[in-house]
């Protein structure tokens, strides 16, 4: 592993007891992580499992009810500008501003994030080339499709190589060429010292891509590690992540009920 | 489909054109949270935004209404408050003109959504015949106009027949009315289509963003002429009733060719009988025009409409580019180039940077007249330059919309942002002490000390905007309409900024009759204003 973010031991992202609660809503309960530099971490869950709340919370986005986070050593509570810097964050689903064209926005983010004038139009060229941005650079980005703005988010998001990468679903709206650089991105990150949070629904990508992974479920991990890892805890060697994800969640017979159901519905008037 | 099915339907798009329009305020109620650090709230106001949508477009739409029937009729009461003429053409010219004004403002702020296509995307999908989706794509575009154009239009019709007791000038009235609110939905239909081509073209186009400014300052001239037309109805009514019907004079004879004056002299026709043949003539032929006018106003309307409907809203123009450099600046710098792009896109907030240069000009013209540059004209002067720049702030964080939610992931402290707010509502202000400074050069001064005011104003502005974008970082706001009254509340306290070192001017010289010692208090109050801001914003 090159180690380009500076040799360290230490966790990137590390939470301890995070606790988060919306009124009577427990959307984290007691979450333990650590995410070494070099590691790419899969957080996969059901639909409002606490992947995007965990995301925002490490991010600064959202104060802990209780226990404590670090990112590269500093607490996002107090030093939350200083966090940020080190941060690269892409939402589930890519917000920026509409009026703006892709190139005012990086031009934006860049002078915010005080990027060198030549690594900032290094970066972007080469992003923006691998993204087959060129009909769009200076077009409204309320213009553009779905892949487009995430293809703008994800460059505006690593433009600054930022030690630790917050992607909530990255993949979302992306061709298939686009998902194998994004999928190539985050392996160079990795290699290079960094640590990445992914947030995903596509187990095939999680398999692929990540070194390490935790299933989250109503707030809680419910399981962690490598692949085989997860496999044994599901008690089922040579289960896809699929089925080791659906065993884990407790939802494999709840599919089994549901697809009877939704059967007997759309048959219906077939056999009535 | 039947006429009350296609008007039924026509909620379904309007729905979402109040949805879209009320979204781009979600900035302001964004920044509650960002600024009090508890963005559990955020859940919730998209929540409640989403459920009072409708309401809240309502009682905005009957609260124009009813400031729109109440300025449509105030010239109509000029006569009844000791004016010597009747005054009915002049009242009729101004009540249309102002209602013009008024309507075609509130389009705009409604249109921009309608015009973009996006309202009609859900009812594009379902299985509906082409002429039906059409006609519900136009009732949900009269929708969004409904109260406006029918209040103006029975309250005006309802003063001519209440000041004249003549059936047939309430009928010319209605037909005027009729035509005047065609003009001014299709003027807004028309800007807001030409300001969202003008956006979606992209690009680096110089040209592109002159057209925008220029737009920007013909819609901020419109504004100040509505403000304007209505602050004074009282001293021009008579005056014009004078000119406009001038037995035979040149200028009467013209103004019966130019509406809205045309319909106040045809309606006036029957009710003097000193009004003048020829003048008679002309505006009934200039009315015949004008009809015709609108007819076609109507169907280009309809056709836009129908356009719109059928997915032919905008091209988007994509041009190739190879060059992906970007400019770096200072992240100050960088903030506000960000602001002043996307302030000046939205037609919602872009008239507000005309202000200070429709201000300046307006402060050249009065104080063009004066033979010496009054320590009192100056005041004067600059408190109005300084009010208005107090708007460019509120317009600012509106215009962040939900571009806010990504820089809230940047490394960008609280303070840094009002900062960079104050300094482009301070620049905005800048033109008005230069503006002084070169009257200064060709009018003698009562006292060189005179010229010091405009430059210590420049200081209040700065520290009014700082307590305005503090309170606005404080609030939490829920709807457009709390929305409003949060602002109000802000600009008053901007306001007492702006003014309070002015009284202290006012006071001093009162009391020492001296205009040095008068600047040398001023200057200490704007300073203590300024410590107090700077406190204030290092607290951020």
């Amino acid at each position: 592993m090159e180690s380009g973010f500076g040799a360290t031991s230490e966790p990137l992202i590390e939470t301890s007891g995070l606790r988060k609660v919306f009124g009577s809503f427990q959307a984290l309960i007691d979450l333990n992580l650590r995410v070494m530099p070099g590691e790419i971490y899969g957080l996969l869950g059901p639909n409002g499992a606490g992947k995007t709340t965990t995301i925002k919370t490490i991010l600064g986005l959202l104060e802990p009810t209780s226990g404590w986070i670090k990112v590269a050593g500093l607490d996002p509570t107090k030093d939350s500008v200083e966090v940020k810097s080190k941060i690269g964050y892409v939402a589930e689903n890519p917000i920026v501003y509409d009026s703006l064209s892709p190139r005012d926005f990086f031009e934006f983010v860049a002078s915010i994030r005080r990027i060198n004038q030549e690594t900032a139009n290094n970066m972007i060229t080469q992003l923006a080339n691998a993204f087959e941005m060129s009909q769009y650079f200076d077009s409204p980005i309320a213009t553009l499709s779905l892949g487009m703005k995430q293809k703008v988010a994800l460059t505006a998001s690593i433009v600054h190589q930022p030690p630790v990468l917050l992607l909530d679903e990255p993949l979302n709206g992306l061709d298939a060429k686009s998902s194998r650089i994004v999928k190539d991105l985050i392996s160079f990150h990795a290699q290079k010292g960094g640590a990445i949070l992914f947030s995903t629904h596509i187990m095939e990508v999680a398999e692929h891509v990540c070194t390490r992974i935790g299933i989250i479920d109503q707030g809680r991990v419910v399981a962690e590690g490598t692949l085989d890892q997860l496999r044994s805890k599901a008690e089922g060697v040579g289960r896809t992540l699929e089925e080791v994800f659906l065993k884990l969640t407790h939802e494999e017979s709840e599919i089994a009920d549901t697809t009877k159901i939704l059967r007997e519905a759309f048959f219906k008037n077939e056999t009535g | 489909m039947r006429l009350a099915e296609a008007w039924r339907l026509s909620r379904i798009p309007y729905r979402e054109v109040v949805y879209r329009s009320l979204a781009e305020e979600k900035g302001r109620m964004w920044w509650g949270a960002f600024g009090r650090n508890q963005p559990s709230k955020e859940g919730h106001n998209d929540h409640e935004l989403t459920k009072r949508a409708l309401r809240i477009a309502k009682f905005d739409k009957i609260i124009v209404s009813v400031f729109n029937v109440f300025v449509c009729l105030a010239p109509f009461a000029v006569p009844f408050l000791g004016a010597t003429n009747f005054g009915v053409a002049s009242s009729i010219a101004l009540s249309l003109a102002v209602s013009f004004g008024l309507t075609t403002l509130y389009a705009i702020q409604t249109l921009s959504s309608f015009v973009s296509a996006e309202s009609t995307i859900l009812l594009s999908t379902l299985p509906i015949e082409r002429n039906d989706f059409s006609l519900i794509t136009l009732f949900s575009f009269v929708r969004s106009v409904d109260y406006i154009v029918f209040g103006s239009m029975l309250s005006q019709v309802a003063a001519v027949f209440l000041v004249t007791g003549m059936p047939a000038a309430a009928l010319i009235m209605f037909f005027a009315a009729v035509m005047n609110e065609l003009f001014a939905v299709t003027i807004a239909l028309w800007f807001s289509r030409v300001f969202q081509k003008n956006l979606l073209r992209g690009g680096k186009s110089r040209g592109g963003t002159a057209l925008r400014l220029a737009f920007i300052f013909m819609w901020g001239a419109l504004l100040i002429s509505v403000g304007f037309l209505f602050s004074i109805p009282w001293y021009i009514v008579p005056n014009l009733e004078n000119i406009i019907l001038g037995l035979g004079q040149i200028s009467s004879l013209l103004l019966s060719l130019l509406y809205p004056f045309s319909t106040g002299i045809l309606v006036a026709s029957i009710s003097y009988s000193s009004v003048a043949l020829v003048a008679v003539v002309f505006s009934s032929i200039a009315m015949a025009g004008y009809a015709l006018l609108a007819v076609l106003a109507g169907r280009w309307s309809l056709g836009t409409a129908k356009n719109i409907s059928q997915g032919a809203g905008m091209k988007i123009a994509r041009i190739a580019v190879k060059d992906f450099s970007v400019r770096i600046h200072a992240p100050l710098m960088g903030y506000v180039l960000k602001d002043l792009k996307v302030a000046s896109r939205n037609p919602a907030t872009a008239f507000f940077f005309a202000l200070p240069v429709l201000e300046t000009v307006i402060i050249a013209l009065m104080i063009s007249s004066l033979e010496t540059l009054r320590a009192t004209a100056v005041l004067v002067a600059t408190t109005m330059g300084g009010i208005f720049a107090l708007f460019i702030p509120l317009a600012l964080l509106t215009a962040e919309g939900r571009g806010l939610e990504y820089t809230k992931t940047l490394p960008i402290s609280t303070r840094r942002i009002i900062v960079s707010k104050t300094l482009v509502s301070t620049a905005s202000y800048v033109p008005v002490p230069l503006a002084l400074l070169l009257l200064s050069s060709a009018k003698p001064l009562t006292t060189p000390y005179t010229i010091l005011i405009p430059f210590l104003m420049a200081v209040s502005v700065a520290s009014a905007s700082i307590f305005e974008i503090k309170l606005f970082l404080r609030d939490t706001t829920t709807g457009k309409i709390d929305a409003i009254v949060n602002d109000i509340g802000k600009l008053v306290v901007g306001v007492l900024t702006v003014i309070v070192p002015e009284v202290a001017y006012a006071a001093a010289f009162l009391l020492a009759f001296s205009h040095s010692l008068s600047v040398l208090v001023m200057g200490t109050v704007t300073f203590a204003e300024l410590a107090v801001a700077v406190y204030l914003l290092n607290r951020s």
